[in-house]
């Protein structure tokens, strides 16, 4: 496909949709990403692309930027059917994508970054004076004023976010697709890209826009599309949206019965761990709150909101900068932990990570060997390793571990195993306190259903649990407490039991745009 | 340096030893600059010190001097597809990679030619000896290899990719740029050089000799390392590992003219590259 440039679509037929998708399926593995997703664009408008985490909000634009391919149904380009084998085909067919993750190459300068596998040549020679002079006329469309013989590893990381946009404008593209791009620019960064859309607008371009910030939504983008599960839910023109309206199609579903019962209030209140003025990084905001014996507490919000950095400075895998973490042990006096994992560890506060295969077990080893681990927690390096195999086939049982024996490799176990093995490693070392990043990520339903009654049960037994998960349902049928985290504080506290997907929702968005602009609506 | 060896030793000047050390640092520039690419990318080719006898095996083992030299090249060709395929496409790692086929090439080269020895054409001598207006014809060698590999670097599009790549195939793969075939021609680049290097040095010394690479396989990494290249890839130029050969190159002089013992020579090398390495890493995580 040649790339056309941007005047052509304005003397087209300007009600024909420019982008169609029809029944777009995407699967991986197992897991259905997309599921039959159709709806159009019109070249010349802005188009939001919503939904809460894992709505399949970027899938679909990978198609889009050829980064996948779908496995059913097709996606219309000015009528014709799109077959990218990659996103250099995309870029050919003039949709420019503009991810969250930098794809700059910091010791190449800006106009070599501008240009990097599309560079302008004369006589077999790269062209440094044409392409300084392209990167200067794009420069000045993003309103950058940087010269282009600077190197991308010596600008901010929001210049760069700038510098990515301008790659994009290289292209002379008639589709643009932003992925959440205010994430990482500064407020004048933000005025910047919105003068910009507005120009792309104009020209006749066709702009997708994923973004959770509703506020943005509402101000720059002329149709709504809302992703749930990935299926699509709603197109409609953002002026015949409320703010609750919004948010009420992007959450409210069944939550079933795959949750135990929630525990009864204890009559005394026995704390687990006390977190008190607790910055995890600098410059971060602090946080307090109480993890009580006998409760599931979990830390929700969108992604990326600092759940895990506070998570991870908590139990000392990262080093905080501020405050004090204490475990009560059932002792008189509390231990101060949060100095390394180790001590954490032998403190009797477990720990587990979001992604299993390169941070929690050892996919080499067997079950036996992985949950062993949690039975020598505290033994010396020079002891003899005593493992009672008896008991953790019988630990396996009680968990209702589907493999074949304990000499079972790790690998090979599925999702919902592999989670259960972890787990597994902490129950059979006696630990009191558990701490899980995303405890049900990549589990089947049915595995979910038995790890969330292995956590209660832990529970009830006089262990304290605190979770972070991108799951509204997880949040509101395991905890029974939630802390709702946005932008690193901790802005409300909800009785799980009285809430809501959309009350959580409602607290975890910004209503208004940063935060200290007053309560949402 | 320069102006502490002149000193230090009242030889350094004597027209013979300037010649020597001019031409020992010719054939590890060649060699440096091959080397130069491959570190750019991310990589380390230790074959190039037994690619360099191989070719002087050649030289004075085929009688035709063109056939030699198309031989010798044609082979270096060979060597270095086999060590980029193997690297890039197979995962090999570089070191193990390079370490199998400097072990098989100076096996085969021993077998060409067992002892040092054998007539090299009296073309080849001259390319290498002669001298136009003073200048040694190993200066004119040196900036020939030097200007090519200038041009190649900063003013070709595959130049640009190099420095992309060494610096982050992910992203570079993600704006569009082919991974694989860049490094492949890296490798392939480097052992020519070595074959280049070893044509020069078979004519300047007039004579064949099976071991003749065999210092330059670390003095070549080590001569890089020291001119600022980052072994990890994506930085490093073409002055650096000028700079860094003739630092290495006058202080390998140096010691010979001090009466350095070889083995304290070799001990020294060794520090030097320890020393460069360790500051480079210094730089990357920022101490």
């Amino acid at each position: 496909m040649r790339s056309p440039s941007i005047g052509e679509g304005a003397s087209s037929d300007a009600r024909a949709p420019l982008i169609e998708f029809r029944n777009v399926t995407k699967r991986f593995g197992s897991t259905e990403a997309l599921g039959s997703v159709s709806f159009s664009s019109r070249a010349g408008s802005v188009h939001a692309i919503t939904g809460e985490n894992g709505a399949g909000k970027s899938t679909l634009m990978k198609l889009l930027a050829g980064v996948h391919r779908a496995d059913a149904g097709e996606i219309h380009l000015a009528g014709r059917v799109l077959d990218f084998d990659g996103p250099r085909d995309a870029v050919s067919a003039g949709i420019a994508t503009i991810f969250q993750e930098l794809t700059l190459v910091p010791n190449l300068t800006i106009a070599e970054n501008l240009f990097l596998g599309r560079e302008p040549v004369r006589g077999g020679f790269l062209h440094r004076r044409g392409m300084r002079e392209a990167a200067r006329k794009v420069l000045e469309s993003v309103e950058v004023d940087l010269d282009s013989d600077l190197f991308c590893g010596d600008l901010t990381i929001a210049e760069q976010h700038l510098i990515e946009i301008a790659k994009a404008l290289t292209i002379n593209a008639r589709v643009v697709i932003y992925d959440e791009p205010t994430a990482a620019l500064d407020a004048p960064g933000v005025q910047k890209l919105e003068r910009l859309i507005h120009r792309q607008k104009q020209a006749g371009a066709l702009i997708f826009y994923i973004s959770h910030r509703l506020h943005e939504i509402f101000r720059l983008c002329d149709t709504t599309t809302v992703l749930k599960d990935g299926r699509h839910v709603a197109t409609q023109p953002t002026a015949a949206l409320s703010h609750d309206g919004l948010v009420t199609l992007m959450v409210g579903r069944e939550l079933g019965s795959l949750f135990p019962a929630r525990a009864v209030a204890p009559r005394e209140i026995r704390p687990a761990l006390d977190v008190a003025d607790f910055t995890p990084a600098a410059g971060q905001p602090a946080v307090s709150f109480q993890l009580r014996r006998g409760e599931i507490v979990g830390l929700a919000g969108l992604e990326g909101q600092g759940q895990r950095d506070i998570v991870r400075a908590l139990v000392g895998l990262q080093t905080p900068s501020g405050g004090r973490v204490q475990k009560h042990d059932g002792e008189a006096t509390p231990r101060t932990v949060g100095a390394s994992i180790v001590a954490s560890t032998l403190a009797g506060l477990g720990f587990i990570p979001e992604d299993r295969k390169t941070e929690g077990l050892y996919p080499s080893l067997s079950i036996e060997q992985n949950i062993g681990l949690g039975i020598l927690r505290g033994a010396s390096m020079f002891s003899l390793a005593q493992v009672d195999r008896r008991r953790i086939v019988s630990l396996m049982r009680s968990m209702s571990m589907r493999a074949r024996d304990e000499h079972q490799t790790v690998s090979s176990l599925s999702g919902g195993n592999q989670q259960k093995v972890m787990i597994g490693r902490w129950l059979a070392s006696n630990v009191d306190t558990l701490v899980i990043e995303e405890p049900t990520r990549g589990v089947d339903v049915g595995a979910k259903a038995e790890i969330y009654a292995l956590l209660r049960d832990f529970a009830n037994k006089g262990g304290a649990v605190l979770i972070t998960s991108s799951e509204l349902t997880e949040h509101l049928g395991l905890c029974d407490r939630i802390l709702v985290v946005r932008e690193g504080h901790i802005v409300s506290e909800l009785t799980a039991a009285d809430a809501s997907e959309e009350l959580i929702m409602t607290h975890a968005l910004a209503a208004a745009a940063p935060l200290g602009e007053g309560a949402p609506a | 340096m320069f102006i502490l060896l002149a000193v230090q030793s009242p030889d350094f000047f004597e027209p013979q030893n300037i010649a020597n050390v001019t031409s020992q640092v010719a054939a590890l520039l060649i060699v440096a600059l091959g080397q130069l690419l491959v570190a750019l990318i991310g990589g380390i080719d230790i074959s190039v010190g037994s690619v360099l006898s191989l070719t002087s095996a050649l030289i004075v083992s085929i009688a035709n001097p063109w056939l030699a030299i198309g031989s010798a090249l044609a082979a270096s060709l060979l060597v270095g597809a086999a060590n980029g395929v193997g690297v890039t496409i197979f995962g090999v790692h570089p070191l193990i990679m390079t370490l199998a086929s400097m072990t098989f090439v100076q096996g085969f080269t021993l077998l060409v030619l067992p002892a040092a020895g054998g007539n090299v054409p009296d073309p080849l001598i001259m390319l290498a000896k002669a001298s136009v207006g003073g200048f040694p014809a190993a200066f004119f060698w040196c900036v020939a290899v030097s200007l090519i590999a200038s041009v190649l670097l900063y003013k070709s599009r595959f130049g640009l990719r190099v420095f992309a790549i060494g610096a982050s195939s992910e992203n570079a793969a993600l704006n569009g740029v082919d991974v694989i075939t860049p490094r492949v021609v890296c490798y392939v680049l480097c052992s020519v050089s070595s074959a280049v290097a070893g044509i020069y040095l078979t004519g300047r010394i007039s004579t064949g000799d099976p071991t003749m690479g065999q210092p330059f396989s670390l003095d070549s990494v080590t001569a890089i390392a020291l001119g600022g290249v980052q072994l990890a890839g994506g930085v490093g130029s073409v002055i650096g590992a000028v700079l860094g050969t003739v630092t290495l190159g006058l202080i390998a002089n140096g010691m010979n003219l001090l009466g350095v013992s070889p083995f304290l020579r070799a001990a020294l090398t060794g520090v030097l590259l320890l020393g460069a390495i360790s500051l480079q890493r210094r730089r990357t995580i920022g101490v």
